[in-house]
C-alpha cells in the first residue's frame, strides 16, 4: 500500500486532503487526535524522493513537533510546543512522509486503554462503544479506521501491540535500541520503545528502513547497520521453529481465540514451521506484571519530576514556588498518575529500594534469562496478543488499576520490553466482528525473522489491510 | 514501628512528591497498596539469590567517548517560549525567599 502510494506521484495532493478530511470526520466518531496538523508547509517542503513520499501519517502525541502543540496526553502539557523535532520527526519527514495529526493517547503513555487522555477516550473503529486500548490508542484508531497508512506510536509494556490486536492492524516494537528516542517524551527508560502501526507486513518493513538508525543524541541507540527489509521479506518458514507460550494460551479466556490460535498454528505447521507448545515456569510469568508495574513506575516517578509548570507546561497560581509546583502537578495529573507516581517513589524510597525495585529487575534478568533460554532452541514465540477482544469503553472495571490476580495473558507482552527483543502484533481473525490479534517475539535485531514470519501469517490468515468501516 | 499505611501517609508522600491526593484519591492508593503487597509476593516466590538486577536490555558499556562538538543550541528566547511569566531571560515567580 505505501509503496504504491510513493510510485503515484501525481496522486500526492488528493491522498493528502482525503486524509485530513477523513480524520476530520471520523473525530465525533472516534475522538483519535489531539491536534490536526495542516499539511500545507510539508507538502511544499517535500523532497523529491523518498520510501514515503507523500504519505500522510500521524505521530502519537508524545513525539515532539517543533512548533506544534504535543501533549502526551496529559493536561499539564496542554498547552506545550516544542522547540525542537525527536529524531524520528526529522527522518519521517526527510523520507517524505506527510504528518497530518498528532494522535491521541494515555497521559504520559501511563495506561492500557486510552481513556486517560486528557481530552476523553479514544473509540474503536471497528465497534465506537469499545475501547482502542493504549496507550497508543489514537494512532492505532487512525490507522485501522483508513485514516493513515502509518503512524507512530511507543511501547513500553504493549503499547503498540495490545492496541493493534484490539483494533485489526500491525503493530511493531523493533529492538532496543534499533530506533532513535531523541525527542519522545519518556514513561520509563529501560523499557520504552518507538513502535508504530501498519495495515500490512510490507508496510512494516518499509517503515522501519525509515525509523531505524544510530543516532548521536539516543546513548542506548544501536550502530548496528539497518538490513532492507523489504528486500529480504519472504513467507517460507520451511525448518523454522516457533514456540507457542503455553503459559498463555491456557490464561486465554476467550474459547474462540483458542481455536482461532491453534488453527494459525495448524497452517504453520502445514507450511512447514516446526511448531511446538513450550511452558515456561509459570511463577515466572505470573511475575511479568509485578515486575514491570514497579519498574516502570519506579523509572517515570523520576522521569516526570520536570513536570512542574515552572520552565514549561500549564502552570497554576501559587503563592510561592512550591505552591505553583504542587498545584500545578495536582491540577495537571489525572488520579491514575498521581497514585502511580505514589507507588513508584515508594518503592524508590532507601528503605524499600532493595525489597521491591532491586528485587523487581532481578525478576526481570530471571525472566530475560528463560526467554533466552527458549530463543536457543526456538527462532520465535508466539501466542494471542490478547485474552479477548477490546473491552467496553463503559466498563466500570478499572483496567488499568493493579488487581490481586496476575492474568498473564494480558500482560505477558512486556517480556519484550524487559528483554529489549523485537516483537510485532497482527491480526488472526474475528470474534463478535471485533479483531483479534497474534504476537511474535524474536531475538534481538533479528526483526527479519519477525517479518517473514509475520509475512507468512498474513498469507494464511488473509488478513491484510484491514479497513474498519466506521458505524 | 513501621509507619502505618494510612491516608496521611499516602498523602505525606504525595506532598513529597509536590501534589495533593484528595480522600478518595487517597483511599484508592491504601487498597492499592494492599494489592502491591500481594503482587510482591509473587515477585518474592521467585528465587534471585545470586542474580544481579538487569538495569537495561543489552548491557553493552558504554566505551568510548563522544566529541564535544556544540550542537543542537537554544537560543534564550526559544528557552523561554514556553514560559508562562519571563523577564530579561529570567523565569518569573511570585517569591523565592520568604
Amino acid at each position: 500500500m505505501i509503496a504504491e502510494m510513493v510510485k503515484d506521484r501525481d496522486g500526492v495532493n488528493e491522498r493528502v486532503s482525503e486524509a485530513v478530511e477523513k480524520a476530520h470526520a471520523l473525530q465525533e466518531s472516534l475522538n483519535a487526535v489531539i491536534t490536526f496538523v495542516d499539511p500545507a508547509k510539508q507538502l511544499e517542503e517535500m523532497p523529491e524522493e523518498g520510501l514515503l513520499r507523500g504519505v500522510p501519517i500521524a505521530l502519537k502525541d508524545n513525539v515532539n513537533t517543533k512548533g506544534i502543540l504535543t501533549t502526551a496526553g496529559s493536561r499539564i502539557l496542554s498547552n506545550y510546543v516544542p522547540i525542537y523535532d525527536a529524531e524520528i520527526a526529522v527522518r519521517l519527514q526527510k523520507a517524505g512522509a506527510i504528518n497530518i495529526a498528532k494522535a491521541s493517547m494515555d497521559e504520559l503513555a501511563m495506561g492500557g486503554t486510552n481513556k486517560t487522555a486528557y481530552i476523553g477516550p479514544c473509540h474503536n473503529p471497528w465497534d465506537t462503544r469499545r475501547m482502542t486500548g493504549g496507550s497508543s490508542g489514537g494512532s492505532a484508531a487512525l490507522v485501522a479506521a483508513g485514516v493513515v497508512p502509518m503512524a507512530i506510536g511507543s511501547d513500553t509494556g504493549d503499547s503498540v501491540r495490545k492496541p493493534a490486536s484490539y483494533c485489526g492492524i500491525v503493530g511493531v516494537k523493533p529492538t532496543y535500541g534499533r530506533i532513535s528516542r531523541y525527542g519522545i517524551i519518556p514513561y520509563a527508560s529501560s523499557l520504552d520503545h518507538v513502535g508504530y502501526f501498519t495495515r500490512n507486513i510490507k508496510d512494516a518493513c518499509v517503515t522501519l528502513k525509515v525509523l531505524a538508525g544510530r543516532d548521536e543524541r539516543d546513548m542506548t541507540s544501536s550502530f548496528k547497520e539497518v538490513p532492507d527489509y523489504s528486500a529480504l521479506l519472504n513467507s517460507d518458514v520451511t525448518g523454522k521453529k516457533i514456540a507457542i507460550l503455553k503459559n498463555v494460551v491456557d490464561g486465554v479466556s476467550t474459547p474462540e481465540i483458542v481455536t482461532m490460535f491453534n488453527g494459525l498454528a495448524e497452517k504453520l505447521r502445514k507450511r512447514g514451521a516446526i511448531v511446538e507448545e513450550y511452558a515456561f515456569d509459570e511463577a515466572l510469568m505470573r511475575a511479568i506484571l509485578p515486575a514491570y508495574f514497579i519498574i516502570a513506575n519506579c523509572e517515570a516517578t523520576s522521569n516526570h519530576s520536570n513536570l512542574d509548570g515552572i520552565r514549561f507546561g500549564v502552570r497554576e497560581d501559587g503563592a510561592d514556588m512550591a505552591e505553583i509546583m504542587t498545584n500545578s502537578r495536582t491540577k495537571g495529573f489525572c488520579s491514575l498518575i498521581r497514585r502511580r507516581f505514589v507507588i513508584g517513589s515508594y518503592g524508590l524510597f532507601e528503605e524499600n529500594q532493595e525489597r521491591i525495585f532491586r528485587k523487581a529487575q532481578k525478576v526481570r534478568r530471571k525472566i530475560v534469562e528463560a526467554l533466552d533460554e527458549c530463543l536457543k532452541e526456538y527462532d520465535a514465540v508466539i501466542a494471542p496478543a490478547a485474552g479477548t477482544i477490546a473491552p467496553f469503553i463503559d466498563d466500570q472495571a478499572d483496567q488499568d488499576a493493579l488487581g490481586e490476580e496476575s492474568v498473564v495473558a494480558e500482560n505477558y507482552m512486556a517480556i519484550a520490553n524487559f528483554s529489549g527483543y523485537p516483537s510485532l502484533t497482527q491480526p488472526m481473525g474475528f470474534v463478535d466482528g471485533c479483531p483479534v490479534g497474534v504476537n511474535i517475539t524474536c531475538r534481538g535485531f533479528e526483526e527479519v525473522e519477525m517479518f517473514n514470519i509475520a509475512k507468512a501469517i498474513e498469507e494464511e490468515t488473509g488478513l491484510a489491510d484491514l479497513v474498519a468501516e466506521v458505524k | 514501628m513501621e509507619e502505618k499505611k494510612d491516608r496521611e501517609y499516602f498523602r505525606k508522600l504525595a506532598h513529597q512528591l509536590m501534589f495533593d491526593l484528595s480522600d478518595e484519591e487517597a483511599d484508592g492508593i491504601v487498597k492499592e497498596f494492599g494489592e502491591l503487597e500481594t503482587q510482591m509476593s509473587l515477585l518474592d516466590q521467585v528465587n534471585t539469590d545470586d542474580t544481579e538486577e538487569m538495569i537495561y536490555p543489552f548491557e553493552q558499556a558504554t566505551s568510548f567517548l563522544r566529541d564535544d562538538v556544540v550542537t543542537n543550541v537554544i537560543s534564550q528566547a526559544d528557552a523561554m517560549k514556553n514560559v508562562k511569566k519571563n523577564l530579561e531571560g529570567h523565569f518569573v515567580l511570585p517569591k523565592v525567599v520568604k
